[in-house]
């Protein structure tokens, strides 16, 4: 990725994480791939996606299975064409630092996104910046959401890699933090030590 | 129709006055009637009757008697037994349809307002599936909407009334959507075509002001030759069924009291009376088969001009859903065979069972006004007349219906 791209929209917000529907549907960001929101001016908040999900926008509308012998999987959308506007794609993000006054800082941003905004994909060069320093692995081992903190890590470290053009130094030093982190609990340390192993 | 505004009141637990014990001894008999054995055994000899029943007799029946009927009564444009199977879609086309709610005016309101939220839905199928799904609402207040004859008698637009100018706001936003189909298409309305509200004779201020919308937007369709049709689902209607009674009527239809038929004749006659089209039809159609056609006779149709409106019932697939049309859709077998076959599509393409059009699900979705959405509105409204320095007063009854003290 060299531009930034909207990929979303947030419509629900808090201190610590934000929910936004995805502009593709089926499609939210991956697991664990940076993001970015625009807070005012030069700032931007940044966050992990941490959930996805695909349902009616509308609760009291559930998905019916729809499938037949000579139907299924993306044949069906063709056959039912309004399901593409009548279903919508979410991601949850959880928040792990902001772009203040020049300075990438790893904290909460001060204020909660905003409602509305877009969310924007980054580029390769921001996910490397971001990158650099590996303070934000505390607020993401911290976060509580569907997917266990060591998954979502995980999940984070395998896609800053990839963003990083497989760099390997960079990857033995996200381990090394993830060991000094999570050194009094062996269980989850080696979940996400097994899930950023670059062959596994 | 009552305001959907105070509904949320009835989740309140309250003490259950109605004696369900009682209640629920009824309900057993009267399940226990309506399925009795003599029930199919009637259900039988009226399809029989149905197969056997000559429509020229009946044509000839009715052309000649002067007085009306006591009841609604079909008359059969070809046979009343012949059936048709569904005709295969064409390989790309569009279905369109519009539906609509409103919030009625609220006499415990200060201000007299109504508002009518259409919605309507576009999908192509075939090579370049799409669909469109939007509404459009509008707040009506100028005493010119509010009341037929507004210098004059004021008469309100609200109950039925308000359901046919809904109906008027629905065929807009049906001819609207046209402009997103891809051709061939097909334009479906749930409900009724036939105005019957229009058709009271205290009613004609209404008709005057009315109709002539309503058919001004079936003459476009016509215009640009696109087939319309309406859907009704689980139709009460017995306009077939009353069809068979007359042909079985060996006297007055309008004297039950002077009747020289046979004891089992006068048994089949009295069991009609209960029965329904769809359940008449329910054993003769085949899955995706639809009826021939009836000319309906309700007593508006008069004025509808060339959009006389006809009917059949077609098996959708677990229910017998009427498809009505106006006469120069049902007399092009072109266009009939496209709503017909497209109507069957629709239901194969449904989620549910019974089947139902999931244009018309659509649209409704796109057109129903949430309670949330009922209460936005009246604080609108409130915060609106406040800023204005007038505070927002609902009448004691409403208010006390609201907070329901002991």
């Amino acid at each position: 990725m060299t531009e930034s791209q909207r990929i979303g929209e947030i419509v629900e917000t808090s201190t610590t994480s934000f929910v936004a529907v995805s502009k593709t549907l089926h499609q939210p960001p991956a697991l664990g791939s940076l993001v970015k929101v625009q807070l005012g001016g030069e700032d931007y908040a940044y966050g992990v996606v941490a959930f996805g999900t695909t349902t009616s926008p509308d609760p009291g509308r559930r998905a019916v299975p729809r499938a037949s012998d000579e139907v299924y999987d993306e044949a069906i959308y063709a056959a039912q064409p309004q399901l593409t506007r009548v279903l919508h794609t979410e991601f949850t993000v959880v928040l792990v630092g902001c772009f203040e006054d020049g300075t990438i800082r790893q904290h909460l941003p001060p204020q909660p996104p905003r409602l509305h905004y877009d969310v924007h994909g980054c580029t390769s060069d921001e996910v490397r910046r971001f990158s650099e320093r590996l303070v934000y692995f505390r607020l993401l081992l911290s976060a509580r959401g569907e997917v266990p903190a060591e998954q979502l890590l995980a999940a984070h470290i395998r896609q800053v890699y990839r963003a990083r053009d497989r760099d390997a130094a960079w990857l033995e030093r996200a381990a090394r933090e993830v060991t000094s982190l999570l050194r009094d609990d062996y269980d989850r340390m080696m979940t996400v030590l097994y899930g950023i192993e670059p062959a596994g | 129709m009552k305001l959907a505004l105070s509904s949320a009141e009835g989740s309140k637990e309250r003490a259950v006055p109605l004696k369900l014990g009682l209640i629920s001894e009824q309900v057993e008999r009267m399940a226990e009637s309506a399925t009795a054995a003599a029930r199919h055994e009637l259900l039988a000899e009226a399809q029989k009757l149905l197969r056997r029943a000559d429509p020229a007799a009946l044509r000839a029946t009715l052309s000649s008697r002067r007085e009306p009927f006591p009841w609604l009564v079909a008359e059969p444009v070809g046979t009343f037994n012949a059936t048709f199977p569904a005709p295969t879609p064409p390989p790309d086309f569009s279905v369109v349809a519009a539906d609509g709610s409103f919030i009625p005016p609220d006499r415990h309101s200060p201000l007299r307002f109504y508002v009518i939220n259409t919605g309507h839905a576009v999908i192509t199928y075939g090579r370049h599936p799409d669909a469109h799904l939007d509404s459009e609402g509008r707040l009506y207040f100028e005493d010119a909407e509010l009341y037929l004859d507004p210098t004059g008698r004021r008469i309100p637009i609200e109950g039925e009334r308000l359901g046919v100018r809904m109906a008027i706001e629905e065929m807009r936003a049906l001819r609207e959507a046209l402009g997103l189909a891809s051709l061939p298409v097909v334009a479906l309305r749930d409900g009724s075509l036939i105005l019957w509200a229009l058709q009271r004779k205290d009613e004609s201020e209404t008709k005057q002001a009315f109709l002539d919308q309503f058919l001004s937007c079936l003459d476009d369709f016509h215009r640009a030759q696109v087939p319309v049709a309406s859907y009704i689902s689980y139709t009460g209607s017995q306009e077939v069924v009353n069809a068979l009674r007359v042909s079985l009527c060996r006297d007055d239809p309008a004297r039950c009291n002077r009747c020289s038929l046979s004891t089992d004749q006068k048994d089949l006659c009295c069991f009609l009376s209960t029965l329904r089209d769809r359940h008449l039809f329910s054993g003769m159609l085949a899955d995706g088969e639809r009826s021939d056609l009836f000319r309906s006779r309700s007593a508006i149709l008069d004025e509808y001009g060339e959009h006389r409106v006809q009917f059949f019932y077609v098996n959708v697939g677990g229910e017998i859903a009427r498809i009505e049309a106006p006469e120069w859709v049902t007399s092009n077998r072109a266009m009939l065979d496209l709503v017909h076959g497209l109507v069957y599509d629709q239901c194969q393409r449904s989620g549910d069972y019974p089947p139902y059009p999931p244009v018309l699900m659509e649209a409704h979705e796109q057109a129903v006004i949430s309670t949330t959405e009922r209460r936005v509105v009246e604080q609108l409204v409130e915060e609106a007349l406040a800023r204005r320095g007038v505070t927002y007063v609902r009448s004691a009854k409403d208010r006390s219906k609201r907070s329901r003290g002991v």
